[in-house]
């Protein structure tokens, strides 16, 4: 997921750029102070995900979070993910300084979505939370794979097959994302059912 | 708990269906040179070997001197082009990329005499004859005792240009991994006090 310097075009790099830049601002002025902590925590816990690599047959693949990241976040998750991005790309040579923008949407702007698609459903039924917590996990490294091929687009030939490509290599990932959040929800749920979307307006009702 | 079996069927497709798929955030490629061949040596941060990566050579101008594949083994060599400074360019799909810059001095190109031996003739075998139809001391001129020593060391020193090539990867470090999280509680504890200040707490 991680794109490296000097593969992508200016236009796109100067868009993830804006569309990053955009979407931190829109979280900064979402953070309140007693987000701050849990903000900070889960930009730790994305820092290092990147970094446990599961051998899963004959390739390694990653855990990338950011599906848990943007359900307990919102929009909050760009500024978490940025930090943890530049610091991976800083201290890890992973990704790139150029690119930081780019990486930053491809796997904030997923997160975001899951938080509004899957967020409302995480204190449904527990069959019905259940299933939403899995697709929140693997609905977001998905989409991150194609928004990943979309912007390779420009440099690597047709979308289709790029993406395609993406998402097949990440297919293990999703399904360990996709379980990770459903422990995750269920655990918080027992443990500080506050932290999950719609837990204060469940209540008023 | 009944579910387990399930979910195991599922990973084990996952695996099936993306086997041969590499995934990793950093592709780095090494060279070093040895007896007129430049070898190169590619791999994922995870420590899986690029296989078909695209590797581009290119001079100092650069202009794209010659192109090829890497093998199973993340391996990929040509001859060296005698043109000084290359620039070696690791394209692995899926936007991963890097380059390794090659110096003339690396290549043993700074003096004036080009490289010494082609490749082929560096076998171990071809050594022998060439001390024994020599005759011994004064009968050896000065260019084939260098001749003879500069193959010998190339074999010798080989495994350690390798090696030093690959040194130049740190991965990563603990050190690192811990400085990277005390940034983010860094952080946190400067979004809070901002914050704090923000709600009315500071004055």
């Amino acid at each position: 997921m991680h794109i490296s310097e000097g593969v992508l075009s200016g236009p796109v790099l100067i868009t993830g750029a804006v569309v990053a830049l955009a979407g931190t601002a829109a979280g900064l002025k979402k953070l309140d102070l007693e987000q701050v902590a849990q903000t900070g925590i889960l930009s730790a816990a994305f820092f290092v995900a990147s970094l446990i690599h599961v051998p899963v047959g004959p390739s390694s693949v990653h855990l990338i979070l950011n599906g848990i990241v943007g359900l307990l976040l919102g929009w909050t998750a760009f500024p978490a993910i940025l930090t943890a991005l530049l610091l991976q790309a800083v201290l890890f040579q992973f990704g790139g300084i150029t690119t930081l923008g780019v990486n930053t949407v491809i796997m904030a702007l997923p997160a975001v979505i899951v938080y509004y698609l899957f967020g409302p459903l995480i204190l449904k039924k527990p069959a019905l939370a259940a299933a939403a917590a899995f697709a929140c996990g693997a609905g977001a490294v998905f989409l991150g794979a194609l928004l990943a091929g979309a912007s390779l687009m420009f440099s690597e030939g047709g979308f289709l097959e790029v993406a395609a490509l993406l998402v097949t290599a990440h297919l293990p990932v999703m399904v360990i994302e996709g379980l990770v959040t459903v422990f995750c929800v269920a655990f918080l749920k027992k443990v500080k059912p506050e932290m999950l979307p719609g837990y204060k307006t469940s209540l008023g009702q | 708990m009944r579910r387990m079996p399930i979910i195991l069927a599922w990973v084990m497709i996952g695996c099936l269906i993306s086997a041969g798929v590499a995934e990793a955030h950093k592709v780095s490629i090494f060279a070093w040179v040895e007896g007129g061949t430049v070898y190169t040596e590619s791999k994922f941060s995870g420590g899986k070997k690029v296989n078909g990566g695209k590797v581009e050579v290119f001079d100092k101008a650069g202009t794209l001197l010659l192109e090829g594949q890497t093998d199973p083994q993340g391996q990929f060599s040509f001859p060296v082009p005698k043109v000084g400074d290359l620039n070696i360019v690791l394209t692995a799909g899926m936007g991963h990329k890097n380059s390794w810059l090659l110096t003339a001095a690396d290549m043993g190109l700074g003096d004036a005499k080009p490289a010494p031996q082609p490749p082929s003739a560096a076998a171990p075998g071809a050594v022998e004859p060439a001390v024994g139809t020599a005759p011994a001391g004064p009968g050896l001129s000065a260019q084939e005792v260098e001749a003879i020593v500069s193959r010998q060391l190339d074999q010798k020193l080989q495994p350690l240009a390798r090696t030093l090539a690959l040194a130049q990867d740190k991965g990563v470090t603990f050190g690192d991994v811990i400085g990277g999280i005390g940034y983010i509680i860094g952080l946190v504890g400067l979004g809070a006090y901002v914050r704090y200040r923000r709600q009315g707490h500071g004055s």
